[in-house]
Order: structure tokens, then C-alpha cells, then sequence
């Protein structure tokens, strides 16, 4: 099986400096974060009160300083597609012209035929040849599960989807969990060491997305509920410290309790 | 013969010692307790006691709107649905949303608009629903407080939080966090509302009367009672996670004393 997590360490920086962690304070909305305007700008998160002498939250997570940015990491949110992004889709719906998925944001999001078949497949594209099989929506059903990429987002517009590319297309087998998308970089962790500690100590295959889904299969039910047991920890704890080192100690004693190697 | 109890209130609203009746004295508020992510299945919810009032508040969204005309292309919008149960009031209420409650629901949207950032959603619509399990005077107030807290809690980007209280005239006196019977019986009510963003009124009304100079003092009043509000929804929203936190705290510190050992 080709699995892999989409983690490029770059995005999910903001979750690397361990060092500063104690200092992160939960804000609220509203609250005050600096009133240094001159020192600090405001970053992600945040915004300048009309007098523009404070920078105040937006959200509900943790106060980040970074160089001269003020950042605020929130804790509770919801998915907004991106371009790009990689995520877990569920077919909802179909017609003769286009499927039409649910990918855990406000809108439903459009995968048409042509981005769900390969380019050299189709021949013709202005309509002279292409043959009706590979221009229809036989391929996917109604509830399949499909590893799809977003070519394009706005907040206006549907989303449109495609299945062509490396890991993308339809899932069979596996489970998949939904947990709060913010907290998705804690699953993964620090350049990937969470999510290499839960597949080495569980034996299975994750692959985890932006938009709050984790696909997973392990050798067996009894390793597959022990790994979503401690996803959904690591949900419920994702603003604390030492999470990784807290999560291993539990997996293994998970195991010893219900008697797996 | 349908039995018809008239509402009587007594005479004096003021006990003998000059508290009132129940006895607060004329600037102490009911006492007040919340709690938010009491829903599981909304994306944010909250729960309020403030004296008898029992509120629940949930909120959903950006999700499409329904009906669809009701979506605007350039904006997003809010729906306010408060809800009294019919069990909340003495008279059995009638289950139908009347004027009040629209009423109420409508003021409610318009005063917690301002904090959100609507023109980011265009075509969907955030809807809170708040249901009033038990009332006792003082629930525009409540519920207003009660779903800033739970948009607080549903990660949804918002200026500042929003609070609210409702002052009072009795005999002359000014009173703070009138309940059911000094709500009625009572000589005017002015509710209002703070968002706590630059501090702006974004709810006022009014019943009763007094002069232009008594006004000034009631908003006054009304400020240094809504910071003590304030207050305690902040420390509301931020226990949620600082009892995780401190939780893995001790944790941790155990753990170090054990390999100490």
C-alpha cells in the first residue's frame, strides 16, 4: 500500500518551537494580546482595534510570538478548502455530468469526469471522440470514500475536486475518523514524529488531511480501536505539552491491558 | 371555568433592612454560572444559570442556507431562534414562536452582528439556537450573553465577546439585574448590551421612564456590572482547557518525581 501522510514540515511550523510552549497562554476573543503596536504586528488571527494602540484575539487558542508577529492558534474552527490540499471526500451525490462530494466545509464540493479520468484516456476533448464510458459518471458510487485534491477554492464558488495524482482515488477498506481540523498538525506532529510513533506502534496505515479526516487500517480491529482511541486523545489534549511522550506511554499500556503484542 | 390566577406582586419590593427581596443588595447581580461545549453534536454550545434562568445555546455553521432566498451573495448571515420551552414560564407557554420570541430573536442577531465577520462567508448563514429551559426575568440579557459565548466556543473569528445586563428603577431607586417579579412590578428596565470591542452599546431598550440625567447614571451602572459578566465568560471559555492543561501538568511532574525515585 502506498500511504503517506501529507505533512510537508514547512506548513506546520508554527506547532515546532517546543522550547516557547510553556509560555503559550489561551486567549479568547476579545482579549487584549499587546499594546506594543509600535514592537508588533498583528499575525494570524488577530487585528487592530479602531484606535489601533492594541492588538486584540479573534479566536479561542494560543498566544504565538513569533519574530515581530503576534499569531493566535486556534483551538476550535472549521475546515476552508484551499487549493491544493489533499483531503478525504465522501460521494453524497451524482449525475450523468458530475459527482458531488462532502469534504467537511461549508459547501459541497464538484468532481466532474474529466478530473477523475487520465488525461491520455480521453481522446478528443472537444467532443469529436471521446467515448461516452469515460466521459460519464460510472466510475465512483454513491458513498465511496475517494482521496481527492482541491484544484480550485473561493469563498464564493464551489470547490472543484480531482482524483488524478500520486495517492489520489478511491479507498477501500479502513476506517475513517473525523476530529476537529485544528487540531490536525497535533496528530501529525513535530516534522511527522507523531504520526511515525502511532504507525510503528500500531502496525497500521494512516493517512491524515486538512479537512479533519484520518483514514486508518491496521493489521486488526484491536489495533485499529487502540489507534482511534488515542487519536481522539490527542484531540481532547492537543494544547498541552509533551503530548507525543504521553500518547506512546498510553498505547503501550492500552496494549498491555488488552493483551496485544 | 378555565382557572385564572391574576398576577399579583407585592406591594413592597424592598425588604425592611433595604435589600431586596430576595435578598441582593440594589448593585449585586444573581448569581452566575457557565459552561460551554455542553452540546456534542453543535459546533458550539454554551450553558447559563443566572439565578432561575436556565439557557441553553447552540450554534451551527457557515452551512448553506435554508431557505436559499434568504442567502445573500456578498455576506454571510446570522439567525437567532430563541426558544422558550413551555415548561419555562408559570402559564404553560404555547409551544409556537409568538412576537416575542421573534422579536427577541431578531434584537439578539442584531446585537451580536457587529462582532462577526459575516462578509467572509458569503452565501451561508451561522445559526444559534437558544432555548430558555427556565426563566425568571432578564432572558434577552442572558441569551444574548449565553450565544456570544457559544459563537466563542464554535471557533468562529469574532472581535470581541458580547455581554449583557438589564438595570432598573424601583421606587426610585436604581437596581442592577432585575428578576421576574421587579421586571413587571418595577417603575422602568432599560436591558443593554456591550461588545466589548472598542466598547460600543450594541443593544439598548427601554420601558418605563426617567430623565435624560438618570439614564447617564444607568449606564454607568450597567458598565461596572457587564465587567464583572465579562469576566466570568472569559475565565468560562478558558477553563475548558486549562484544566486539561493543568491536568498533564501534574501529570508530567509525577512522571518526573518517578524517575527521580
Amino acid at each position: 500500500m502506498m500511504e503517506d501522510e501529507e505533512s510537508s514540515p514547512e506548513e506546520y511550523d508554527e506547532y515546532d518551537d517546543d522550547n516557547d510552549e510553556d509560555s503559550r497562554e489561551i486567549v479568547v476573543p476579545g482579549e487584549v494580546l499587546t499594546e506594543e503596536v509600535n514592537k508588533f504586528l498583528p499575525g494570524r488571527g488577530t487585528i487592530l482595534n479602531t484606535e489601533k494602540n492594541k492588538i486584540v484575539s479573534l479566536n479561542i487558542g494560543l498566544k504565538q510570538i513569533k519574530r515581530n508577529y503576534i499569531n493566535v492558534i486556534p483551538l476550535r474552527g472549521f475546515y476552508t478548502p484551499r487549493p491544493g490540499d489533499k483531503v478525504i471526500a465522501l460521494v453524497i451525490d451524482k449525475n450523468p455530468v458530475k459527482y458531488r462530494c462532502d469534504i467537511n466545509a461549508k459547501d459541497l464540493a464538484v468532481l466532474k469526469p474529466k478530473n477523475a479520468m487520465k488525461k491520455s484516456k480521453i481522446r478528443g476533448i472537444r467532443g469529436s471522440n471521446a467515448s461516452r464510458e469515460e466521459m460519464s459518471t460510472d466510475k465512483f458510487d454513491i458513498g465511496d470514500i475517494l482521496v481527492v485534491k482541491i484544484i480550485s477554492a473561493d469563498r464564493l464558488n464551489q470547490p472543484e475536486l480531482t482524483t488524478i495524482g500520486k495517492y489520489l482515488g478511491k479507498k477501500t477498506g479502513g476506517i475513517v475518523i473525523t476530529i476537529d481540523p485544528p487540531k490536525i498538525p497535533r496528530v501529525i506532529g513535530r516534522s511527522g514524529s507523531m504520526i511515525k510513533m502511532l504507525k510503528n506502534l500500531t502496525n497500521s496505515n494512516i493517512f491524515v488531511t486538512q479537512n479533519g479526516r484520518i483514514w486508518l487500517k491496521g493489521e486488526d480491529i484491536a489495533h485499529e480501536r487502540i489507534l482511534i482511541k488515542a487519536i481522539h486523545k490527542i484531540e481532547q489534549e492537543a494544547h498541552t505539552v509533551g503530548l507525543t511522550d504521553r500518547i506512546q506511554e498510553f498505547i503501550i499500556n492500552e496494549k498491555e491491558k488488552r493483551g496485544i503484542k | 371555568m378555565p382557572l385564572v390566577i391574576k398576577d399579583e406582586y407585592p406591594k413592597k419590593l424592598f425588604r425592611d433592612d433595604g435589600k431586596r427581596l430576595d435578598g441582593r443588595d440594589v448593585d449585586e447581580l444573581r448569581p452566575i454560572k457557565m459552561e460551554v461545549g455542553v452540546i456534542k453534536n453543535a459546533d458550539g454550545s454554551a450553558y447559563l444559570e443566572w439565578g432561575n434562568n436556565k439557557i441553553f445555546a447552540a450554534v451551527y455553521g457557515p452551512r448553506e442556507v435554508h431557505p436559499h432566498h434568504l442567502s445573500k451573495p456578498d455576506r454571510g448571515i446570522l439567525r437567532v431562534f430563541y426558544r422558550m420551552a413551555t415548561f419555562s414560564v408559570f402559564d404553560r407557554k404555547r409551544p409556537a414562536p409568538g412576537r416575542r420570541e421573534k422579536e427577541i430573536s431578531m434584537i439578539i442577531a442584531d446585537c451580536l452582528e457587529p462582532v462577526l465577520f459575516l462578509e467572509l462567508y458569503p452565501g451561508t448563514c451561522f445559526e444559534v439556537f437558544i432555548e430558555v429551559m427556565d426563566a425568571d426575568g432578564g432572558t434577552r440579557c442572558a441569551s444574548t450573553t449565553v450565544a456570544a459565548l457559544a459563537l466563542a466556543d464554535a471557533g468562529i473569528p469574532m472581535k470581541s465577546l458580547v455581554s449583557s445586563v438589564a438595570v432598573g428603577k424601583i421606587d426610585g431607586k436604581k437596581i442592577v439585574d432585575l428578576s421576574g417579579i421587579e421586571d413587571k412590578a418595577g417603575e422602568a428596565d432599560l436591558p443593554c448590551a456591550i461588545t466589548w470591542y472598542n466598547e460600543e452599546i450594541s443593544l439598548l431598550q427601554f420601558d418605563g421612564d426617567m430623565n435624560l440625567d438618570e439614564m447617564n447614571e444607568f449606564l454607568k451602572l450597567i458598565k461596572e456590572s457587564l465587567e464583572k459578566i465579562h469576566q466570568i465568560q472569559l475565565n468560562t471559555l478558558k477553563s475548558k482547557y486549562l484544566e486539561l492543561k493543568e491536568e498533564s501538568a501534574k501529570k508530567e511532574e509525577s512522571k518526573a518525581k518517578k524517575g527521580e525515585n
